[in-house]
C-alpha cells in the first residue's frame, strides 16, 4: 500500500532538513559554485557553524569542497553534487505536496 | 516564523536563494556606480545633440556614440564588475559563479528587444511616434520599474520611484525629448553614482570593522 502524502514527510532526508543546511543547499543549488566567504556572508552563519554544516553535507555526499588558492587568498570552493541536487529536488517535492 | 519558513519553502527555495544572492550581489554598490557612469555617458551624448546643430560633427558623433559606446558599455559592465570583485574585493565579498542565463530566456529577451526596436524604427519611419512628453514619461517609468525590479533593495526601489516621478514631471513640463532625456539621465546618473560610492565606502568600512 502506497504512503499518503503526509506520511512521506517521515521519509524526509534529515541531513537537508536542518534549517542551516537547507539554506546552504538551496543557495548552492542556485549557483554553479561559491566559496566559503560568500556562503558565510550570504547565510549569516558563523564561520565555525558553517564549517560544521558543510562538513556534514560533504560527508553525506551532497556537497563537494575543493580547497585552492587565488594568489594569497585561500579559496574553499563549494558546489552541490548531482546526488545533492536530486535529494534537494525530492525534498522540495515532498514538502510541496504534503503541506 | 515557522509558517513564514514553510511559506518560502512551498513557493520555491531556489527562487528565494536567487533573490538572496541578488541582494548580496548589489550590496557593494559597484552595479550602481556602473549604471551611474553609463547614464552620465548617455546624458553627455544627449547634451551634444542639444548643444550642437543637426548635421554638425558633434551631433553625428553623439549618434554614433550611442551605438559604439553605450551599447558596448552596457555589454561589458557585468564582466567588468565581476573582474573588479575578483581582483580587489574577493577577500571581502567572496567568490561565486552564477548559473548562465537560460537559453530560452535569452531568446525571449532578444525577441522582445528586436520587436521593440523594430516598432520604434517603424514609428520613426511613419512619423507615428508619441510626443516627446510621453516618451520622456515612458522612459522614466520603464527604467524606474526595471531598477526597482532588478535591484530588490530599498535604495533601488526608491531610486526607481524617483526616476519614474521625475520622468512624469518632465513629461508635464512640455520639454523637447532631447532636453527632457538629458535632465532625466543626468540627474539619475548623478544620483546612482553618488549612492553607489556611498554604499561602496560604507561596505568597505563595515568589512574592515568586522575584520578588526
Amino acid at each position: 500500500m502506497g504512503k499518503t502524502k503526509i506520511q512521506q514527510l517521515a521519509q524526509i532526508d534529515r541531513v537537508i532538513h536542518e534549517p542551516a543546511r537547507l539554506m546552504i543547499v538551496a543557495l548552492l543549488s542556485a549557483v554553479v559554485e561559491a566559496d566559503f566567504q560568500y556562503l558565510h556572508q550570504t547565510t549569516g552563519l558563523t564561520k565555525g557553524n558553517l564549517s560544521v554544516h558543510l562538513s556534514r553535507l560533504e560527508t553525506a555526499g551532497y556537497v563537494e569542497i575543493e580547497k585552492s588558492f587565488r594568489g594569497k587568498y585561500p579559496l574553499t570552493i563549494c558546489r552541490i553534487t548531482k546526488e545533492g541536487k536530486q535529494i534537494f529536488d525530492a525534498y522540495r517535492r515532498v514538502i510541496k505536496s504534503a503541506l | 516564523m515557522k509558517s513564514l519558513f514553510f511559506q518560502e519553502v512551498e513557493i520555491d527555495p531556489s527562487a528565494t536563494a536567487r533573490r538572496l544572492m541578488q541582494r548580496v550581489h548589489n550590496r557593494d554598490g559597484l552595479p550602481e556606480i556602473c549604471i551611474g557612469v553609463i547614464l552620465l555617458a548617455s546624458a553627455f551624448l544627449i547634451w551634444l545633440q542639444v548643444a550642437y546643430p543637426r548635421g554638425s560633427f558633434a551631433y553625428g558623433a553623439s549618434s554614433w556614440g550611442m551605438i559604439l559606446l553605450i551599447a558596448p558599455m552596457i555589454g561589458v559592465s557585468q564582466p567588468f564588475i565581476k573582474w573588479l570583485r575578483r581582483r580587489f574585493l574577493i577577500e571581502r565579498v567572496g567568490y561565486v559563479e552564477l548559473r548562465p542565463v537560460p537559453r530560452k530566456l535569452l531568446i525571449i529577451a532578444t525577441c522582445v528587444a528586436v520587436t521593440v526596436a523594430a516598432a520604434m524604427a517603424y514609428g520613426v519611419y511613419r512619423r507615428a511616434i508619441p510626443s516627446g512628453s510621453w516618451m520622456i514619461a515612458g522612459t522614466g517609468m520603464a527604467w524606474g520599474f526595471l531598477a526597482a525590479y532588478a535591484g530588490r533593495l530599498p535604495r533601488y526601489v526608491i531610486g526607481g520611484g524617483l526616476m519614474a516621478v521625475l520622468g512624469i514631471c518632465l513629461g508635464f513640463c512640455k520639454l523637447s525629448f532631447e532636453l527632457g532625456s538629458l535632465i532625466l539621465y543626468a540627474s539619475m546618473g548623478i544620483l546612482s553614482l553618488l549612492s553607489g560610492c556611498v554604499v561602496l565606502l560604507h561596505f568597505l568600512r563595515k568589512q574592515d570593522e568586522e575584520a578588526d
